[in-house]
């Protein structure tokens, strides 16, 4: 089923974060006297220091919060240190929070496991104070170098496609250009029909590879000047500057016939369509509508062409809201 | 062991971070002594082995390195399950060493 709430949240949602706020640390050790110790020792630090005294307890907050840098006991009764970090890094909200263990197995083994399941560092107990300090900075820095990179690339790993950090900072150029020089532009959100139950069904290697035939079409279909992006999970936007809506549907309709036309070799008896929002306007029209608003039109698109049956292109101009007549 | 009795003090006694939290330990040792003495007259080695290794880890980090290697002694001779017949002793000289940091608070 094409959930319309959660397909409309992720197109909505522009909220830019907060991160101001000192970093968190979250300490996760059965022993209450290495909480104590912490707390006093860490004081002078520009960190928030958060406790956990179980491996559960420590999970379900790092599930939460995603915390900057994880300290982690290894030697604890129920789920151990080992198993917490398996799930650290089984989860995609956490696999690159980095994790410090801080524990009081001393054995070459221990460590090599801990190392291998994706600890960044490994302090053995009783430690000294000044080195883990040093030792929980270099952790926050990396810290910081991976949220950098997280938030700097501009390439959509699975595709190779802009991402939707890039998509942001375009749009929002190319939207801001059009008020002053009056040319065309138009914008297609692109969302793949039923692709929960093509996970479900045939598996998420399944889905990947459909995400990435998409990608391939659209490399192949869009024209240099169009900027194709990976806007997250199944929603792909493609910019098309100097387009009117009209052409732009036109492209669009393109795709939507190349992906169904696709035999996919892990479902061959299993077509794939998508559905797409297209907004714009031609030139010579005045337009200066915020990017956030040629966004929300488009969506809204999607949304009727979802509404309207999928495997179909929905568009309007961005400026009268009127229909458009389908591909010419 | 037990020739010295003198009370043993934190090396961080001085240290004002630090002043807070020692002295917290040391309320609660007493209460450690106790849950230690019962697991070994009950022979509940897992919870002693528990302890002694929490031990082993935190004391030193409170300036209590002696207590910290007394307990480093009973936890490895319950993980490698030899030389049990030393248990006892081990188990004393920690408790000894624990009790001598709590004699500190009254000196």
């Amino acid at each position: 089923m094409f959930d319309e709430e959660s397909d409309r949240k992720t197109m909505n949602t522009q909220t830019p974060e907060n991160k101001n706020e000192e970093p968190v640390v979250l300490l996760i050790d059965d022993s209450i006297d290495v909480h104590r110790l912490l707390a006093a020792r860490l004081r002078s630090e520009p960190i928030q220091l958060i406790c956990a005294s179980t491996g559960a307890d420590g999970l379900e907050i790092a599930n939460q919060i995603t915390p900057a840098v994880i300290l982690l006991d290894l030697d604890m009764p129920e789920i151990d240190g080992f198993a917490v970090l398996r799930q650290l890094k089984d989860n995609t909200d956490t696999v690159e929070v980095p994790v410090l263990v801080l524990s009081g197995l001393t054995g070459t083994q221990d460590k090599v496991t801990a190392f291998d399941l994706g600890a960044v560092d490994y302090i053995t107990k009783p430690f000294d104070i000044i080195e883990l300090r040093v030792r929980i900075r270099s952790a926050l820095k990396m810290s910081n170098l991976i949220n950098m990179l997280n938030k700097r690339a501009q390439i959509d790993g699975l595709t190779g496609l802009w991402n939707r950090v890039y998509f942001d900072q375009r749009l929002e150029e190319l939207t801001t250009a059009v008020s002053r020089t009056n040319h065309a532009l138009s914008i297609g959100v692109i969302d793949l029909d039923h692709f929960k139950s093509i996970n479900d069904t045939y598996g998420h290697p399944a889905g990947d590879t459909v995400i990435q035939g998409l990608a391939g079409i659209l490399g192949e279909t869009c024209r240099g000047t169009d900027i194709c992006c990976r806007y997250g999970g199944e929603e792909f936007v493609i910019l098309m500057p100097d387009t009117d809506p009209q052409e732009a549907v036109n492209l669009c309709e393109r795709i939507r016939e190349l992906l169904k036309e696709k035999r996919w070799s892990r479902h061959p008896n299993r077509v794939v369509t998508a559905s797409f929002g297209v907004t714009g306007v031609a030139e010579n029209v005045s337009c200066s509508r915020p990017a956030s608003e040629w966004l929300e039109a488009a969506d809204g698109n999607l949304y009727k062409a979802k509404q309207g049956g999928r495997d179909r292109v929905e568009a309007t101009s961005i400026d009268s809201g009127v229909r458009l007549a389908e591909a010419s | 062991m037990g020739q010295d009795n003198n009370p043993i003090f934190s090396t961080f006694a001085d240290d004002p971070e630090m002043f807070e939290l020692i002295g917290l330990f040391i309320v609660e040792l007493p209460d450690r002594i106790e849950t230690i003495r019962q697991a070994a007259q009950q022979g509940e080695n897992d919870a002693l082995k528990r302890i002694a290794h929490q031990l082993r880890g935190a004391a030193p980090s409170y300036g209590f390195s002696a207590i910290g290697e007394a307990a480093g002694r009973v936890e490895s001779t319950l993980q490698q399950g030899v030389g049990l017949d030393q248990l006892p002793d081990a188990v004393d000289e920690l408790i000894a060493l624990c009790e001598r940091a709590t004699d500190a608070r009254a000196a």
